[in-house]
């Protein structure tokens, strides 16, 4: 009971940094990040751990826009990064996603003090040859690391394997797993080739119709659409 | 998957493993052969017809198509024919045929289920002379029917050789399937149609006019994730379908992961399907949501050998039958080529 | 009174497994399908596509 409650309290913390997000991404960044400034004013344990789960999506507004981030995004950023290292025996997507936040932290620029160090990229021959549907999954995860021009192993993996994350797209949608969806919906915004019969644009449409309610699909749907629209980074 | 392992699907436990499923239903459907008998009310006004000609029209076309993808020597091929046999002298070796389209002479389904037994070689020239006659007519023809509906009374009436003027390519363009729709809209009601669509342009595996390219692409592409998901749904006879339908498809055979999500079909059918051979329609256990983990092996259960336990089991033990031969034909034929392209150069994923 | 709740609410945290959250498992499939409503329903599941739906029957009288 303990850890569900705790859970049920981490999650909503979650959704609320990532409604922000989401509702800063929704004018393709550039109009409104009064939400995702009231969030990440938030100082708890209970915020920063959030930050962690969001990770370099904390960050998206500021990267999809070009703009540098302000400096409590940054400031709550940086310290879910250097709270969390992944330890030693942590799982592959632990440790990139902590990468991805310290990779992005340094895209981005800090407006004051020192950039973190994000590390040697971990390690991803875990997916290679992993079968598309939990390849799919693992992506989902990752979908922070999708973005155009993304140059790391797990980007590099994905983009030979668009089809793969189409099928996965697809069955994610049959399994009304809308997290999953929106992730790999993101991520084929960002690969080659994906075949036209997909029908992604509307796909993320249904995926927002079906799944939108949950802040963290909206966030993914929205990014997908701006990166899908050409956004520069 | 490597292309080794691509290799390894066609010649392997998988192999060995769609077999097994295969036979394991044919034993059972030799078995209950006598459920499949049509009894007094088979030409009565009231008959229930989707318990009398339909389950014995499906037994003729599975089997037939187990005849034209299985050498004579294969006692699979032997099996199919008995039953296929069985199920002709049920029918007064086409005699009732007759009987049947007099009592309704514009039904389609007498046509249907007579054109699997000729299919198979299977004739009764009276009533093929019959059929002809009202499919003559301008009625016949206008009866409005689903695309689907119709590319299967075409499939029928290509088997005793009549061809009408009907433009195949326009009414496959407003099937689901023909019609290229966003594979996420997937689900069973279009699964069931678009499975139908391509075992009526195929002729139930045995030739046909075949897919166009464009359909034979997305089949490609999507495939294999409507079967995945039906294998996950528990959705048993669909997933036995929709693998006919890949093992149909003609174009995927470098893609691992295409080969790979119909060769691991089998083990997951294995595990679904009971001692006794038979393999139920859906898996009663998980009607709304299914947990990743799909069903654990079953012993000898429910279906027994009361009508309830055939009713529910006799399709999805036909689907299973019929897709594994067309699967292991699909595999014969890809070991029959000296070199695909996959072989020699791998395959990413 | 803020001060206690906060203090709760890092040593609930603390609770949290959150490698677990950051390393999710799949979630399991649901299912479900759209029905046609039985009235207006053209074609019924339970495989009885295979062949032709059976022709309306005269009422015996």
């Amino acid at each position: 009971m303990k850890q569900s409650g705790a859970s049920a309290l981490l999650q909503g913390a979650v959704q609320d940094l990532a409604s922000g997000v989401a509702s800063a991404l929704r004018g393709g960044g550039r109009t409104s990040r009064e939400d995702l400034h009231a969030t990440v004013r938030s100082t708890s344990d209970l915020d920063l751990a959030a930050a962690r789960v969001l990770g370099a999506d904390l960050l998206l507004p500021a990267v999809l826009d070009g703009t540098a981030p302000t400096g409590p995004e940054v400031d709550l950023a940086r310290r879910a990064f250097d709270a969390y290292p992944p330890p030693v025996t942590a799982a592959p997507t632990v440790a990139w996603s902590h990468w991805a936040l310290g990779h992005t932290l340094r895209r981005v620029g800090a407006p004051s003090g020192p950039v973190p160090e994000p590390g040697p990229e971990p390690d991803a021959s875990w997916l290679t040859g992993a079968p598309w549907p939990s390849l799919t999954h693992h992506l989902a995860v990752l979908a922070p690391l999708a973005l155009p021009g993304q140059d790391c192993a797990v980007a590099r993996l994905a983009r030979g394997r668009t089809l793969d994350v189409a099928r996965g797209f697809v069955r994610a949608i049959r399994r009304r797993d809308w997290y999953q969806a929106a992730g790999a919906g993101r991520w084929l915004a960002v690969l080659p080739d994906v075949p036209h019969t997909l029908g992604l644009p509307s796909g993320l449409d249904f995926v927002e119709l079906m799944g939108g309610g949950d802040a963290r699909v909206l966030l993914q749907v929205r990014a997908a659409r701006l990166i899908g629209s050409g956004v520069s980074v | 998957m490597s292309a080794a392992d691509v290799r390894q699907v066609a010649g392997s436990d998988l192999r060995r493993t769609a077999r097994a499923v295969q036979e394991a239903a044919l034993r059972w459907l030799s078995r209950n052969r006598a459920h499949f008998l049509l009894g007094d009310g088979a030409l009565a006004p009231d008959g229930r017809v989707n318990d009398s000609w339909k389950p014995l029209g499906e037994l003729a076309q599975v089997c037939s198509t187990l005849c034209a993808r299985t050498p004579p020597s294969d006692p699979v091929h032997s099996c199919a024919r008995e039953l296929l046999a069985f199920a002709w002298r049920e029918t007064g070796e086409g005699a009732l045929f007759l009987p049947l389209q007099r009592g309704e002479p514009f039904a389609t389904y007498p046509l249907e289920v007579y054109a699997a037994f000729a299919s198979a070689g299977l004739r009764h020239p009276g009533y093929e002379r019959a059929a002809a006659t009202v499919a003559a007519t301008r009625g016949w023809r206008l009866t409005e029917q689903h695309p689907t509906r119709r590319l299967g009374v075409l499939c029928a009436e290509r088997q005793i050789g009549l061809h009408r003027d009907d433009h195949e390519s326009e009414l496959l363009a407003r099937t689901w399937l023909g019609g290229l729709p966003e594979p996420w809209t997937f689900e069973r009601a279009s699964g069931y149609a678009l499975t139908h669509v391509v075992f009526h342009l195929t002729d139930w595996g045995r030739g046909g006019p075949g897919l166009p390219a464009a359909v034979a692409d997305h089949l490609a592409h999507w495939s294999p994730a409507w079967l995945v998901t039906c294998l996950e749904a528990g959705l048993w006879d669909l997933a036995c379908e929709v693998a006919a339908v890949a093992a149909l498809v003609p174009t995927a055979r470098t893609d691992a992961a295409f080969e790979a999500a119909l060769g691991e079909t089998w083990p997951r059918i294995a595990r679904a399907q009971y001692t006794s051979g038979a393999l139920c329609e859906v898996d009663t256990r998980m009607p709304q949501a299914a947990p990743s983990q799909e069903a654990v092996p079953r012993d000898e259960g429910a279906p027994g050998p009361d009508g309830h336990g055939f009713r529910t089991c006799y399709h999805s033990t036909l689907m299973a039958a019929f897709a594994a031969g067309l699967t292991l034909a699909r595999w014969d034929g890809v070991c029959d080529e000296p070199s695909p392209s996959w072989m020699t150069t791998g395959v990413p994923g | 009174m803020a001060s206690v709740e906060k203090t709760v609410e890092e040593v609930r945290i603390r609770d949290v497994d959150l490698e677990a959250v950051l390393d999710p498992a799949e979630a399991d499939g649901v299912f479900r399908d759209s029905r046609e409503c039985a009235a207006l329903a053209l074609i019924q599941g339970e495989g009885s596509l295979l062949l032709s739906p059976p022709t309306p029957r005269p009422k015996k009288r």
